[in-house]
């Protein structure tokens, strides 16, 4: 379980959270939201890059999300993903519950 | 729940683009992997490898593209979909199947939703007026069986004025009205209603005002008398004129106010009445007169009385207020001494019960033969649905192979059970769809048939059997118990049981299992119990009516008409009018085909009745059933003249009170002696009649009951001013020439008489058993239909086993088993199942036909005849139903069976 390249793999639900994340600053394609979360985290995190869309289309149907279709930056027809409010009060919580989350299993992780 | 509710609308929409949906899918996976070939060639993999790595990178994009197909999926509603489709191809597939199910679900639905919106209609349906739930209903207690509906004048005035538990007291009384016309007056429907009617009922008028207590007084308000109007009476009568508020209307020769019109939807406080007119109660004396109600105190019960409650009073509440006032109002009403004791004795008092509903008599005249009527449609309705999941069930028998594949290659039973459903759903939902359809049409026959012309009611009643919220509500109630009831049974059979036997067995001719299959059976067997409960209700139903029938009335009703005439309100009185009625006699009898003519004042079985008390000399009172009758009654009547003579012109007052009396009236005054030229006195009037004549016996209240005693007195020597009388013409041939023939000689003679009506004395008699000849014929109906739908069933499912076991019999013949053994076999299954059958439905039927027992007349519950002939009945449909596929069976070529499979 603990192999090598299996570091970066995501704990299921994280990456609904992940999403939820990349599209706080605005309105993103699902390849801008593979590619911020591998730089925010420093190309620690990855994911088979075709998982990203059932969670994407998950988070639309649970209303979360909102989908359009638009130009993409290199003017092509691209589907962009944009925040519900219900979609950020999710992220909301979910920021809460894992800073929570990371400070108990650090606690944990560093008593001696 | 909202995301929940977002997903599911999301996903419906989704149906309804699923290619666009996937096209899109696909162009947004597409745009990715473009993106990711694009950073990939900048991170400088070589072209040819682009490909692979990008792959590995995204993973597997058609296992993608159906993840996300998978999310949007609408799996339930989508393979409900597929099932209903699956099920019509079936369907469409066998059509006599389709068509048998149809039609006996349809039958059983239609007949029910039909009874169920008569039910709706009389006895369901509230009053269309604001805060129903207030409204009561008041009765008397006296004691008897049952209370009393009809209140006496000083009873409501006294309870009227009270108000600690009651907001408003009010009373009605349902009249014709007669109103002048253009040449002549005309009769009018219309109502009676007391000062705080319309107040209590919270209907706003269309124009004007509704009347208020001020007009409800001797000689109306100071503005003078009052009548509102219906918007329908506005229609036909004043063609809608806006200024119709203050014109005239001249009722009973005296001229009234329209001071109102009240919207269509408002009818009064009785659901059956359509009134066209409402006029004050006080004005009884000028719209009934020559009769006066209010004068008659005590003696004339004429009122429907309700009320509305106070708010915040409960009717147990209203009902200990009414029982302490009673006391107190009947001692107020009357100084008749005898009257109070009697009345005391029974322990006399009011109550009130909800009225939302209004008040008809209707309802409780009509209520147990609908409830019963209900019952055979239920009963109907469960045989069709037994039929259908037998039938369903043979055909899953059929079927067991390809469930059992499907089961054994991973299909859950539940998935199966859910695709079987939808079929008897499917079946369901058409055949309801075609019952309701039937329904308004079937329930307005009915509703013509229960009030045809019923005198006991007004002329121009309607009962509303609209289908409403409730009908449909109950339709959709019955569909869904019959869908479950049709298929989950077989769907459970069907799916139940080793999956490797049922493959095994499949066709094959190693079946012992079939024998022991008890529930098919069981469900045969009550489907042919249930037919017999119905087919011995039908026959004792229809014996009844044909005993009642043939009892006889005493005269001989074919041949004769009635021809009322309204005298009441025109000129003549006494000797004049006397005269007048013999000038319209005579040119009556000059019509074609006319034999003789006469008169009565009441029509015998019209559910009118006037009594008498008379005393021989010495001899205790009796009271007699009375009417007044003109010259040669008795021989246009065909009543037998035992002793005595007929009724002549010159029997006037002036010339000596006579009376004639039937046979049982002579007995019991004169009991062994001559009643001929004796003497009896009328014990309230103290007079001294005559005797003239002993005629014979004849019904007069009621088909039902045996002829009671009565007494004739001449029309000559009626006590009323202006008695309206019914002209009795024996007519041989058509009568309907008749009918122009007594206008025009009205218009001659009396010109400003309504138009007199004309009935047969055959729609008297039908009409006096309507609920009868009406129970009798849907249980005929239903019987008949019970015959069919079992012989459907028993046949069905006979031929479904038969065919099955192709592959047997031919073995059986092929090592020697004789055609009759085998078409015996064959028959034999069925015959069990439908002796057990009729022996349950025969206990079954016993108590069942209990409850008719108060319907019947002269037919005991128990009739012998009835009983074996509906088993007979039963027996020759059910051997004609299995004879078929025994002697098909009997045909089958051995050697083509075993090759069969």
């Amino acid at each position: 379980m603990l192999r090598e390249e299996n570091a970066g793999e995501l704990i299921q639900g994280t990456l609904e959270m992940l999403i939820l994340k990349a599209l706080a600053r605005g309105p993103l394609h699902g390849y801008a939201v593979v590619e911020w979360i591998q730089q925010t985290s420093q190309q620690v995190l990855k994911v088979e890059e075709g998982a990203l869309y059932p969670a994407l289309h998950r988070l639309e149907l649970r209303g979360l999300l909102q989908a359009e279709w638009g130009a993409s930056e290199n003017n092509r027809r691209a589907k962009f993903y944009q925040l519900t409010t219900e979609g950020r009060k999710r992220l909301n919580a979910e920021s809460l519950r894992w800073a929570r989350l990371s400070a108990a299993v650090a606690f944990v992780m560093q008593a001696s | 729940m909202a995301p929940a509710l977002h997903q599911f609308l999301l996903r419906v929409k989704s149906l309804f683009r699923r290619r666009r949906m996937g096209r899109e899918m696909a162009e947004e996976l597409e745009f990715h992997q473009a993106m990711l070939r694009q950073r990939l060639l900048r991170q400088g993999i070589p072209a040819a490898e682009v490909d692979m790595a990008a792959t590995r990178a995204f993973g597997n994009v058609t296992r993608w593209h159906e993840r996300l197909c998978e999310l949007w999926q609408f799996r339930t509603l989508e393979n409900f979909l597929r099932d209903l489709s699956f099920s019509a191809r079936l369907l469409r597939k066998s059509p006599g199947f389709t068509a048998v199910a149809l039609l006996t679900l349809a039958l059983g639905v239609g007949a029910n939703t039909a009874v169920f919106s008569l039910i709706n209609g009389l006895l369901l349906r509230p009053l269309p007026v604001p805060h129903g739930e207030e409204l009561a209903v008041l009765r008397m207690e006296e004691g008897g069986s049952q209370p009393r509906y009809d209140f006496c004048t000083p009873f409501f005035r006294s309870l009227e004025a009270r108000h600690d538990v009651f907001a408003d007291v009010f009373a009605y009384n349902p009249d014709t009205l007669q109103v002048q016309g253009r040449s002549a007056n005309e009769n009018i429907h219309g109502v009676l209603v007391s000062g705080q009617f319309f107040r209590a009922l919270q209907t706003a008028p269309l124009l004007g005002r509704y009347l208020t207590p001020e007009d409800d007084r001797r000689g109306g308000s100071a503005a003078g008398l009052a009548v509102v109007i219906s918007e329908h009476f506005w229609e036909s009568w004043f063609n809608r004129a806006p200024d119709v508020v203050g014109r005239k209307l001249v009722i009973a020769n005296v001229p009234f106010t329209v001071v109102g019109v009240m919207p269509k939807r408002f009818i009064g406080a009785d659901p059956t009445e359509r009134p066209q007119i409402f006029a004050p109660l006080s004005a009884d004396p000028i719209i009934d007169a020559p009769r006066n109600h209010i004068d008659d105190g005590t003696h004339a019960w004429w009122l429907t009385v309700g009320a509305r409650l106070q708010p915040g009073i409960t009717m147990a509440q209203a009902n200990a207020s009414l029982f302490t006032v009673s006391g107190p109002v009947l001692h107020e009403a009357s100084d008749d001494s005898s009257f109070i004791v009697d009345e005391e004795k029974g322990h006399f008092h009011f109550a009130a019960e909800p009225g939302s509903r209004g008040f008809t008599y209707a309802r409780l005249l009509f209520r147990r033969p609908l409830v019963a009527m209900f019952g055979m449609c239920g009963g109907i309705l469960l045989l069709a649905c037994l039929n259908l999941a037998s039938l369903l069930m043979a055909r899953g028998a059929a079927r067991e192979r390809e469930l059992a594949t499907r089961l054994a290659i991973g299909a859950t039973r539940g998935r199966l059970i859910r695709q079987l459903l939808a079929e008897s759903m499917l079946i369901a939902t058409m055949g309801t769809a075609a019952g309701l359809a039937a329904a308004p049409l079937v329930s307005g026959a009915l509703a013509a048939l229960l009030t045809s012309g019923n005198s006991s009611l007004h002329f121009d009643t309607l009962l509303d059997t609209s289908l409403d919220l409730r009908v449909f509500g109950f339709a959709a109630l019955i569909a869904v118990a019959s869908a479950v009831l049709i298929g989950l049974v077989p769907a459970l059979q069907a799916t139940a049981g080793n999956v490797n036997d049922h493959i095994k067995d499949g066709q094959h001719a190693r079946q012992p299992y079939e024998r022991r299959k008890i529930l098919p059976r069981l469900l045969l067997a009550s489907e042919v119990a249930l037919a017999l409960v119905l087919v011995v209700s039908a026959g004792l139903l229809a014996t009844s009516l044909v005993r009642l029938f043939k009892s006889g009335v005493g005269f001989d009703p074919r041949g004769v008409v009635n021809i009322a005439f309204s005298m009441d309100k025109q000129q003549l009185e006494g000797d004049a009018l006397m005269r007048l009625y013999q000038q319209l006699g005579e040119g009556l009898s000059q019509q074609p085909g006319v034999k003789s003519v006469s008169f009565q004042f009441i029509v015998p079985l019209a559910h009118l009745h006037w009594t008498g008390r008379y005393s021989a000399r010495g001899g205790s009172p009796e009271i007699f059933d009375m009417n007044s009758v003109g010259p040669n009654y008795f021989g246009t009547m065909r009543i037998p003249l035992f002793q005595g003579r007929e009724f002549r012109w010159s029997d006037t007052k002036t010339s000596g009170l006579k009376i004639i009396l039937n046979q049982s009236a002579a007995k019991l005054l004169f009991p062994g002696e001559e009643a001929l030229g004796r003497l009896v006195t009328n014990v309230q009037e103290q007079s001294s009649y005559e005797v003239v004549a002993v005629v014979g016996d004849t019904k007069y209240r009621d088909m039902r009951a045996p002829a009671a005693p009565a007494g004739y007195v001449p029309m000559m020597q009626d006590e009323q001013k202006k008695p309206s009388l019914s002209a009795v013409v024996r007519v041989d041939g058509p009568q309907a020439p008749l009918a122009s023939a007594a206008r025009s000689l009205a218009a001659r003679l009396a010109p400003s008489i309504p138009e007199p009506t004309l009935t047969t004395m055959d729609e008297v008699l039908n009409n006096s058993m309507s609920a009868e000849r009406m129970m009798a014929l849907l249980a005929v109906f239903f019987a008949g239909c019970a015959l069919l739908v079992t012989a459907i069933g028993l046949y069905g499912t006979l031929a479904y086993a038969t065919a099955r076991r192709t592959n047997e019999i031919g073995i059986r013949m092929a090592l020697g088993a004789q055609r009759t053994r085998v078409m015996a076999m064959v028959f034999w299954e069925n015959a069990l199942v439908a002796a057990a059958g009729s022996g349950a439905g025969l206990v079954a039927a016993l108590f069942a036909s209990r409850v008719l027992a108060s319907f019947l007349y002269g037919t005991s519950p128990r009739d012998p005849w009835v009983l074996l002939g509906s088993v007979a009945a039963l027996t020759i449909i059910a051997s004609a139903a299995s004879l078929l596929p025994a002697l098909r069976a009997a045909r089958i070529e051995p050697m083509a069976a075993i090759r069969y499979e």
